[in-house]
């Protein structure tokens, strides 16, 4: 395969960029439909399943819509060779995409900020001084990417983590919202992220009240990032009571 | 000293089993597997009994479901027992190479990211991701599975690359075998675009209810399935002194001395035999057995790929 042709999807082009720019119209409008029929209030509605798969200590699936999340922790177990000897745990993240997670091929792994994201929104509420000397692996991997990724990523990530038996102060839950004109729209799709004006991600642990992770992007006034992230603060309080019961009925299961 | 504690485990192992030891007794069970592997395995072959509890000549459950990811043009997911398969493909126009004007062509990749197996880490492939690859893209190829002037769409302009993306999400051996039957289920769920060609040169989609209007001319009207001929199936053996084990796992994998992988087409020929290494000679008549199991179990699968299929029909019409 030396020579290897110049290939293209046939699907991109004119056909995605109408849809944008109707996306657009509609944003500067006070009231529009979403396309997938949700007030701009609502979440899309959460499915979350522990023990996907058993070669790990602890596994997580989540699917939000088109987004679908596999996580797998590892651990605690032993540190790299190359690792400075530590009083504390480590927690060690990566997320990688399948190649058609993704409507173009290949895209998702555009993402490389991921891990480290993930990593951060993690790292606050994991009590490492429960496994000192080793690491704790968390791999992700985005099945299929549709939109609101990074959250959806974190909240399972945490889930997978309490499947393992890792000690944490609270569940970590995340969840993102967009701006448009004078909108807020929450748990966005892909194809509202790609037009938005702005973004605000909070990552928390509701039972204490504490925010592990917040990014903010684009043009927000004060007045709106406070509706923004009290929107959030309160759909991360109900996603969590989702993932506490989620918990508690796998163990049900298994006793 | 290795029969010594071999002698105690079996009488550990027989306490466990029978169901009256406490719980020490069965955490010493579970001890005894860690440390001595081979004897335990052996010691459940003598009596024609996998760790699992499956005869030798079982496989495991497996199950097919067919279209789960929605950004790809045709996917499948596959299990057997925990291994688990999820397989994609896309289709993407290329201009095909002068030697073979009137061909497309497959692309295959096996993906075995970390969160499927404690032994892979990030940023390492594992060693057997490449091998497993190159064995699906033979056997693709060989068996003639498919009908590459099928993928063609204008001659000497345009045809179709299928990327086949298959990724492990639960490594729990006969990966092998696994991977190709979600291959094969990929390929039948296969939905080929409408397509037409621009003023400029280029492959455009037709969306559904434009197919009627536009005004370019549909290119691939007739040919939106792609007609699998001989489907290749698999069926890996694993050889251990004078048993065979149908279909091993993870855990049996790294205790036997090797295996066998035979592929069978749909008219009982066989497309390709594997035996990596290993201590233990495939005599002509142990192979010969593993080719009967093999048959036996192609026709399993056929049945239950045939199953899903009905029941994605299904599941449209309602």
């Amino acid at each position: 395969m030396a020579t290897t042709p110049m290939t293209y999807s046939p699907s991109q082009g004119a056909e995605r960029r109408q849809k944008q720019q109707q996306m657009r119209r509609m944003s500067q409008e006070l009231d529009w439909k979403r396309s997938d029929g949700r007030s701009f209030h609502q979440c899309r509605p959460a499915c979350l399943q522990t023990g996907a798969t058993n070669a790990a200590s602890g596994s997580a699936y989540a699917e939000f819509g088109a987004t679908k999340v596999i996580v797998s922790v590892f651990g605690p177990r032993e540190s790299k060779k190359a690792m400075m000897y530590s009083d504390i745990g480590r927690l060690n993240c990566n997320v990688s995409f399948t190649t058609f997670a993704t409507p173009i091929r290949g895209q998702g792994s555009d993402n490389k900020e991921y891990s480290a994201m993930l990593h951060k929104a993690l790292e606050g509420a994991v009590i490492l001084e429960s496994f000192p000397k080793t690491t704790v692996d968390v791999f992700a991997l985005v099945l299929e990417s549709g939109g609101g990724d990074l959250p959806v990523i974190i909240s399972c990530a945490s889930l997978a983590l309490a499947d393992a038996g890792i000690m944490m102060y609270d569940l970590v839950s995340s969840v993102s919202v967009s701006c448009f004109g004078k909108n807020i729209v929450i748990d966005p799709t892909a194809e509202e992220e790609a037009c938005q004006d702005g973004s605000l991600m909070i990552a928390c642990m509701p039972a204490r009240n504490e925010v592990t992770q917040l990014t903010l992007t684009g043009q927000w006034s004060t007045a709106k990032t406070n509706e923004a992230m009290e929107l959030c603060m309160d759909a991360c309080s109900k996603l969590a009571s989702i993932m506490r019961s989620c918990l508690k009925k796998s163990a049900n299961l298994s006793s | 000293m290795a029969t010594s504690a071999r002698g105690g485990g079996e009488g550990e192992a027989a306490a466990g089993g029978g169901g009256g030891g406490g719980a020490a007794a069965e955490m010493e069970v579970e001890a005894y597997r860690r440390l001595f592997p081979v004897a335990y395995f052996e010691r459940h072959l003598r009596e024609s009994v996998r760790l699992d509890a499956r005869p030798l000549a079982s496989p495991r459950d497996t199950s097919v479901a067919l279209g789960l990811v929605g950004s790809a043009d045709g996917s499948a997911l596959v299990k057997f027992g925990d291994t688990t398969m999820v397989a994609a493909i896309k289709l993407e126009v290329m201009t095909p190479p002068a030697e073979s004007s009137d061909e497309g062509s497959v692309a295959v990749e096996f993906y075995m990211p970390p969160i499927c197996s404690p032994t892979v880490r990030p940023g390492r492939s594992a060693e057997v991701a490449p091998v497993i690859s190159k064995q699906l893209s033979d056997v693709i190829m060989s068996s003639g599975m498919i009908n590459l002037k099928d993928l063609c769409l204008i001659n000497g302009k345009a045809s179709w690359i299928a990327y086949l993306d298959i990724y492990c999400l639960n490594a729990d051996g006969s990966l092998f075998d696994a991977a190709l039957v979600s291959t094969v289920a990929a390929f039948t769920h296969l939905e080929i675009p409408l397509v037409s060609v621009s003023d400029d040169g280029r492959v455009v989609t037709v969306p559904g209810e434009l197919e009627g209007k536009t005004k370019l001319p549909l290119v691939n009207k007739d040919k939106r399935k792609l007609m699998l001929n001989n489907v290749p199936f698999s069926l890996t053996c694993g050889l251990h002194k004078e048993h065979i084990l149908v279909d091993p796992t993870a855990e049996e994998e790294s205790i036997i001395e090797t295996f066998v992988t035979v592929v069978l087409d749909t008219l009982g020929r066989v497309v390709s035999v594997y035996k990596p290494g290993g201590s233990v000679l495939a005599y002509t008549s142990i192979l010969k057995e593993c080719i009967t199991l093999a048959k036996r179990r192609a026709q399993q699968l056929r049945n239950i790929l045939n199953e899903s299929v009905s029941a994605m029909e299904v599941d449209k019409s309602s």
